[in-house]
């Protein structure tokens, strides 16, 4: 749990230095003052850097405190459904201009409903996916006019 | 106040298509409002993809009905099942599901929803006295002016994340930091874009909100053992408030309304606060202090009335300034300039048809937000039943799409999915999401501003003496940091009277 605790103050600190760091390799300006692109991305990364150490030593304060919602997410089925979850999403990123708007939602939806909610519940789960698909495509594509691939 | 404008705005409100959207848009507010885990701020984000392609002025009825109508269903679900739909409808369930518990939940609902109404309408008419003369004022704005004012809405902001105010710093620099993504305006210098095209105007802060709301959200509600309860209809009781109810409610209304309206004008304090603060209030001065909590009607309909002013009130910085004090006026404040309609002072001069439209269409909204909320009590007690395992991935395919919608590429989709785990952490970890987001608007501009007035000012401390604005706003700055510390010191203060007086 503590290290969940401390994952994001660290990732702050990465991204402090990160940031300073990518701030400093910026080219010069041509026009006007050339280090002036520089100076405001550095001093919200000394900000971020700074207030980020403090988080960092003030998090041992709650070392070894309760805390539910961090229990439910450390538990192992937690993890997996959220893994297969966000893994689902890429899945959909990578495929959704590639196989077009409504096949790839189609597959998306389809997987998270039965990942979600179970074979048994087969007929709800077709049902949702193709409707929500459907009508989805139907309002941006001819109604609001939007292209979606 | 030129008479013709209000008149115009209320022609055009009362177009049938501008209608249409109202009610669209206070039914899907209402539905979203009343959802479990679906805030309006999460709610007006998947549906932005709907005002692509729409009028300007259909768009912005649209979407702030969709804001009331999620507060007002935010409520049902308070009242319903003691699970508040967002932070400002908390302080409803106080009272509101003890009344339920009392087989009173029809006129808990009837009597929050015209607390909300009248609430909502006090806060109008505080909208059209101080927005048009604030609007008015802004543009007397110059770089200096506007620095300060975003250092003062920034550091309100961070100050009322009570408690966290590290955190709130943290998350504040980070959506600076993300802000200086993109193009340099000023020198043409392509600054973290990592050669990647899409980057070169900047990361859509539509994309991050809807990360951090929207997909944070859904992540959440995986595995936070918040399930609703069942809700048996059957026990709904009378519809309507009794005459007695409405007695004891209307000063609680009255006085709650102004409240909200003055807190939701500020930056960050918003409906929670100005709801829980109502609550209070109104218990410090009640006769029957020992009744609240077990389902007194004032405990019920004063935070209501704040809540639905308070969402008003937040219009006005959002509008004339650009400032959005609320996670979602900020989601607003988004899809307006994506589609065409820039905030700020100039959009009460230039377009004051606009305005004017949507504080008519406000009027209209709120009562038809009532009869819904009356009339549908049954349908919104069913829409409660939703499964949250049919309605998540439908709230995350609508995030997908809005976030395609915004950019045209599927590069924002990894944007928004890793907003969506950060956003999911810094829920966990008790991180402030507001500072992030208004940081993340603002920080362009206020670079801008900052290296506009460095040209402008000799000497940094010039920019500080530029006008009384500037040292008011400086002052204000200073006093929102400090607040957390005085509350401390006063705290601590009256303990120790309370020690001696024990002694």
């Amino acid at each position: 749990m503590n290290a969940v605790r401390l994952s994001l103050p660290i990732f702050f600190i990465v991204v402090s230095l990160v940031l300073a760091i990518l701030t400093l390799q910026l080219p010069h300006a041509q026009l006007g003052n050339p280090y002036g692109p520089m100076y405001f991305p550095l001093v919200v990364s000394v900000g971020l850097f700074l207030f980020s150490v403090i988080d960092l030593i003030k998090t041992r304060h709650y070392f070894g405190k309760e805390n539910e919602d961090l229990k439910a997410l450390l538990k192992k089925e937690t993890l997996f459904t959220l893994g297969i979850i966000l893994a689902l999403c890429l899945l959909y990123t990578i495929i959704f201009e590639r196989l077009g708007f409504f096949l790839s939602t189609v597959i998306f939806l389809a997987a998270i409903m039965f990942f979600l909610n179970g074979k048994k519940k087969w007929l709800l789960n077709i049902i949702v996916t193709l409707v929500v698909a459907g009508s989805s495509w139907y309002v941006f594509s001819y109604l609001l006019e939007i292209s979606l691939p | 106040m030129d008479l013709s404008f209000v008149l115009d705005g209320l022609w055009t409100a009362l177009q049938p298509i501008n209608l249409l959207w109202l009610i669209i848009g206070a039914i899907l507010g209402t539905i979203v409002g009343i959802l479990p885990g679906l805030g309006p701020a999460t709610g007006v984000a998947v549906l932005i993809p709907l005002t692509f392609g729409m009028e300007p002025v259909s768009a912005l009825i649209l979407m702030a009905a969709i804001y009331y109508g999620a507060l007002f269903g935010g409520s049902r679900s308070s009242i319903l099942i003691n699970t508040p739909g967002d932070g400002s409808s908390i302080a409803a369930t106080f009272d509101g599901y003890p009344m339920t518990k009392n087989g009173q939940a029809g006129q808990a609902m009837s009597i929050a929803a015209m607390a909300s109404l009248i609430g909502g309408v006090m806060a109008i008419f505080g909208f059209i006295f101080l927005a048009i003369p604030l609007a008015n004022f802004a543009l007397n704005f110059g770089p200096a002016e506007y620095l300060f004012l975003f250092f003062f809405a920034l550091s309100a902001v961070v100050a009322l994340s009570l408690g966290n105010m590290v955190k709130g710093f943290i998350t504040m620099f980070l959506g600076l930091g993300i802000s200086t993504i993109g193009i340099d305006l000023q020198s043409g210098v392509h600054r973290h874009t990592f050669d990647i095209p899409h980057f070169t105007e900047g990361i859509s802060f539509v994309v991050i909100i809807i990360g951090i709301y929207a997909i944070g959200e859904v992540l959440y509600n995986m595995f936070a053992n918040k399930q609703p309860k069942d809700v048996d209809s059957s026990k709904i009781g009378h519809k309507w408030f009794t005459k007695d109810q409405w007695k004891r409610s209307l000063g609680p209304i009255l006085r709650s309304g102004p409240i909200g309206f003055f807190l939701g004008v500020l930056p960050g304090s918003g409906g929670t606060i100005s709801s829980l603060l109502a609550y209070s209030a109104e218990k410090q001065i009640s006769k029957n202090k020992k009744q609240f909590g077990k389902g007194a009607v004032e405990g019920l309909v004063a935070p209501e009335s704040a809540n639905s002013s308070a969402a008003v009130g937040s219009l006005i910085p959002m509008l004339t300034m650009a400032i959005p004090g609320s996670g979602t006026t900020a989601v607003m404040l988004g899809a307006l300039v994506m589609i065409g309609i820039t905030p700020g002072p100039l959009l009460f001069e230039n377009s004051p048809d606009l305005v004017w439209t949507l504080i008519n269409s406000m009027f209209i909204g709120n009562i038809i937000l009532v009869i819904i909320n009356i009339a549908m009590v049954g349908v919104l007690v069913k829409i409660l039943k939703t499964p949250p395992r049919v309605l998540y991935p439908i709230v995350l395919v609508l995030s997908f799409i809005g976030a395609y919608t915004l950019g045209y590429s599927t590069i924002d989709f990894y944007i928004l999915i890793i907003a969506g785990v950060i956003g999911l952490f810094m829920r966990l970890l008790d991180y402030p999401v507001v500072p992030l987001i208004l940081a993340l608007i603002v920080g362009g501009e206020m670079e801008q501003n900052l290296r506009r007035a460095l040209v402008i000012y000799d000497q940094p401390v010039d920019m500080l003496f530029a006008s009384p604005i500037t040292i008011v706003l400086a002052l204000l700055t200073l006093l929102s940091l400090s607040y957390p510390l005085l509350i401390k010191l006063v705290k601590r203060t009256s303990r120790n009277k309370d020690h001696t007086a024990d002694v």
